[in-house]
C-alpha cells in the first residue's frame, strides 16, 4: 500500500436553503469534522469559508481531499466539489450509514419537506412538499417569530400543554394570523404550540403515507431537534422514530460517503475520475452568467 | 422568410419569435386564425386558405392581465394564454377557434371571446368519449364549424379542397414522426430540447411551410456529427404541455428525453387521418380518437357488466409500451400542470400502468412559469440518480 492510498479524506458539502453543512470523512468513514452555518445569500457565495473551517478543525489541506460532493440547494454554487448530486440521494446514503434497519426517512427542513424510500442503503424513491411553505421548517420559524420566542425553546415549552389547541390553517401566513389570534384570546402559548406542531406532523405525515412507510422511520433535519415535532410525528404516524445525533448532517454525511464511493468505483470500472480544481474559490452568483 | 437559416437554426429562430412569419403573411393578404388547442382540426382552416397559429401561453410572462377575467386556482396555460391575448401580443389575427377540449378551454373560450373583438370566432363543443355516438356527434360539430367557415371566406369547403389539405397535414403527421426516429439511437440524433423548439416553429407557420421546415430539420439532423451527448437516462416525459426549452433543460441536463408525450411534442402527431367518403368523418374518427390526451375518456370495458382493471390500463395507456420498448426509454416523467385535474385523475393509473410494466417513474408538478425552478431541478434530478445506477 502507498501512502498516497493510506491518507484518504473525502468530504460532503450540503448547501440547504437555511443551513451549510460540511462532512469530512476518512476512508474508513470515521467522522472528522463537521461545521454548521448559516447559509443565507452571502454565506451561499462562501462555501470555501465553511470548508476551510472544517479543514482547519480536521488539521487537513484542502489538497489532501480525494473527492468532494456537493449537495442541496446551493450545490451549484460550490465550485470545488467534484460531482453535485442531490440530497434525497444524499439524505438516503446518509441515514442508512447510522441506521442500517432504517427503510423510511422523512427530512424536514427549512424550505422543503421529503420523504425518502430506502432499499440496500439507496434512495428508492420519494416524493416532496408542493412550492409551498406549509409543511417545511419556515412554518415553524415564522409562527415562533410571531410569538416572540426563540425557535430552539418551541419543543420544550410545548411538552408543558394541557390540551391542543387546533390550527386550522396550513398555509404560513394564515397560521402565523391564527396563532396571534388565539394568543389574544388568551389561550396559553403552550397549548398554541402543541397544536401548531400537531398541524405540521399531519401534513408531513399525509406526505409520507403517499409513499408508503416501512420501518425503521428515521426523522432528520433541523426540526428533528424539535422533541415536540418528534412527539407529534410519533403520533401522527402511529411508529417508532429514529433521530440521529445530529439530524442536520445526514445530508452532508451521505455526500461524504457517496463521494467515497464514487471514488473507488470509478478505477474499479477502469474510468478515469475527473477532479476540479482544489483552489477555495469564492463563488458567486454572477461570475458565471454575466461576466 | 427573413433570415437564411434553414433547419434546426430556423426552428429556433422562430421558437424565439414565433408571430413573426404570422405578420408577414398577414402583411401580404392572408388570414390568421388562431386556435389554442391541438384537438381543432386544422385541415379545415388550411383547405380555405386560412393560416392556423397556436396561441401558446409565454412561460416567462408574468400573468397579470387574466386576472381581469379568471380565477387564480385556475389552469395556469389558459391564463397564460389569455394573457398573451389580452396584452395584444395576437393583434395579428383574423379571428379564433376555441374548442372544449377540457373545461378551462371552455371557460376561456368565453371570456377570450368577449374581450376580444376579433372579425371570426368559433367554438367547437368536443364529447368526452370515443362511444360512436359521440363520433357522430362530433362530425355535426365539424359540419357547424364548416358553415361558419364558409360565411367567413366566401367560399366553398369542398372535398376536393379539404383532401389536399388533409393530405398535406398527414404528411406533416409523417414527418414528425420520422423526426422522432432520430432519438432511438443512444445518444438522439437530436435533443428533445431542438425538437420542443421544431414543433412550436411548426404551430406557428402554414402547413407547407412547416412540411418544408421538418425536411430540412430531417436531413440536417441525419448527416450531423455532434448531436446531443449521451446521458444517464432516457427518458419519456408524460404531461399536457412541455413545450418551453427551460423546462426541457431542466431534465436534459442530467438526460435525454427521447419521447415528449406532450402538446409540444409528439401527441398531435401520430397516425392519419383517413380519407373517408364524407372528409368530415374521418377528421372527427382521427381528432377523437387518435389524440391520446387525458380530457378523453377511453373504457376498454363499454357495454360490457365484468370491469377489469389490468384491461382498462391496457387500453388507456397500452399506446405506451412499444414505444418505451423501441425507444429504450427507462424512466417516465408524469409532468403535472398545477390545477389540470384530467392529467392528475390520470395520473395514479398512469403510474399502476408503467409499474405493471415494470417502468420507473415519478411526478412532478409546475405551475408554468419558468420562476423558480430549483425545487424542479432537484426533482427530477433525484429521480433519475435512483434510476441509472
Amino acid at each position: 500500500m502507498t501512502h498516497q492510498e493510506v491518507n484518504l479524506y473525502f468530504a460532503g458539502v450540503d448547501i440547504g436553503s437555511t443551513m451549510t453543512k460540511v462532512v469530512l470523512t476518512d476512508k474508513a468513514g470515521n467522522l472528522l469534522s463537521f461545521i454548521k452555518g448559516p447559509t443565507g445569500a452571502e454565506h451561499r457565495r462562501l462555501a470555501n469559508e465553511v470548508m476551510r473551517q472544517a479543514l482547519e478543525e480536521a488539521r487537513l489541506h484542502i489538497d489532501d481531499i480525494s473527492y468532494v460532493v456537493a449537495t442541496g440547494y446551493g450545490r451549484l454554487n460550490v465550485p470545488f466539489a467534484d460531482r453535485q448530486i442531490t440530497e434525497l440521494s444524499c439524505h438516503a446514503r446518509g441515514v442508512s450509514s447510522l441506521f442500517p434497519g432504517a427503510r423510511t426517512a422523512i427530512d424536514i427542513g427549512g424550505q422543503d419537506a421529503k420523504c425518502l424510500r430506502i432499499d440496500n442503503g439507496r434512495l428508492a424513491s420519494f416524493v416532496m412538499n408542493d412550492k409551498c411553505a406549509a409543511g417545511t421548517g419556515r412554518f415553524l420559524e415564522v409562527t415562533a417569530s410571531a410569538l416572540s420566542i426563540r425557535l430552539e425553546d418551541m419543543g420544550d415549552i410545548s411538552l408543558k400543554a394541557t390540551r391542543r389547541v387546533p390550527i386550522s390553517n396550513l398555509c404560513t401566513i394564515f397560521a402565523q394570523q391564527e396563532v396571534v389570534a388565539l394568543l389574544s384570546r388568551g389561550e396559553k402559548l403552550e397549548n398554541i404550540l402543541a397544536g401548531l406542531h400537531d398541524a405540521l406532523a399531519s401534513r408531513v405525515a399525509a406526505l409520507a403515507r403517499r409513499l408508503g412507510i416501512e420501518p425503521e422511520l428515521v426523522l432528520t433535519g433541523g426540526v428533528a431537534k424539535n422533541i415536540g415535532m418528534v412527539k407529534a410525528m410519533k403520533e401522527s404516524l402511529g411508529c417508532e422514530i429514529l433521530v440521529p445525533k445530529e439530524p442536520l448532517l445526514t445530508g452532508a454525511l451521505g455526500a461524504a460517503i457517496l463521494a467515497k464511493e464514487t471514488y473507488k468505483k470509478a478505477p474499479a470500472a477502469g474510468e478515469a475520475l475527473p477532479t476540479k480544481s482544489r483552489r477555495l474559490e469564492k463563488a458567486t452568483f454572477f461570475n458565471q452568467e454575466y461576466r | 422568410m427573413s433570415g437564411k437559416n434553414k433547419g434546426l437554426s430556423k426552428a429556433r429562430e422562430i421558437y424565439l419569435n414565433r408571430s413573426q412569419r404570422a405578420r408577414e403573411l398577414k402583411a401580404a393578404g392572408k388570414k390568421i386564425i388562431g386556435y389554442p388547442c391541438v384537438y381543432v382540426p386544422l385541415e379545415m382552416l388550411t383547405a380555405l386558405d386560412l393560416v392556423p397559429y397556436q396561441t401558446c401561453g409565454d412561460m416567462k410572462e408574468p400573468v397579470t392581465e387574466a386576472d381581469r377575467a379568471l380565477p387564480h386556482a385556475f389552469c395556469p396555460i389558459m391564463r397564460n394564454c389569455l394573457h398573451c391575448a389580452l396584452k395584444g401580443k395576437n393583434d395579428f389575427l383574423e379571428g379564433m377557434v376555441t374548442i372544449h377540449s377540457c373545461d378551462p378551454q371552455e371557460k376561456t373560450a368565453r371570456v377570450w371571446e368577449s374581450y376580444t373583438k376579433y372579425p371570426y370566432f368559433h367554438f367547437i363543443d368536443m364529447p368526452i368519449t370515443v362511444r360512436p355516438e359521440a363520433v357522430e356527434y362530433f362530425k355535426g360539430q365539424l359540419d357547424d364549424f364548416r358553415k361558419t367557415l364558409e360565411v367567413f371566406t366566401g367560399k366553398k369547403l369542398s372535398k376536393d379542397r379539404l383532401e389536399v389539405a388533409t393530405k398535406s397535414h398527414n404528411r406533416q403527421r409523417a414527418l414528425v414522426t420520422e423526426l422522432y426516429e432520430l432519438t432511438k439511437s443512444s445518444p438522439p440524433l437530436i435533443s428533445g430540447t431542438e425538437i420542443v423548439q421544431v414543433v412550436k416553429a411548426l404551430t406557428s407557420l402554414p402547413v407547407a411551410e412547416g412540411n418544408d421546415l421538418l425536411i430540412e430539420t430531417i436531413s440536417e439532423v441525419k448527416k450531423r456529427t455532434a448531436g446531443p451527448e449521451k446521458k444517464s437516462a432516457r427518458l419519456l416525459i408524460w404531461s399536457s404541455t412541455l413545450d418551453d426549452t427551460d423546462i426541457m433543460q431542466v431534465f436534459e441536463a442530467k438526460a435525454n428525453v427521447v419521447m415528449n408525450e406532450s402538446c409540444g411534442g409528439v401527441r398531435a402527431y401520430r397516425g392519419e387521418v383517413k380519407l373517408t367518403a364524407d372528409p368530415l368523418e374521418g377528421l372527427a374518427d382521427y381528432y377523437l380518437n387518435e389524440i391520446t390526451c387525458a380530457r378523453t375518456f377511453r373504457q376498454a370495458t363499454l357495454g360490457e357488466t365484468r370491469k377489469d382493471y389490468a384491461r382498462d390500463l391496457q387500453s388507456r395507456f397500452g399506446y405506451l409500451k412499444g414505444t418505451i420498448k423501441d425507444w429504450r426509454i427507462n424512466g417516465v416523467v408524469m409532468l403535472l400542470v398545477r390545477y389540470c385535474d384530467p392529467f392528475a385523475f390520470e395520473m395514479p393509473s398512469l403510474k399502476d400502468y408503467l409499474n405493471s410494466i415494470g417502468i420507473p417513474s415519478t411526478y412532478i408538478e409546475y405551475d408554468y412559469t419558468t420562476g423558480a425552478l430549483a425545487p424542479m431541478r432537484t426533482r427530477v434530478e433525484a429521480f433519475i440518480e435512483t434510476i441509472s445506477r
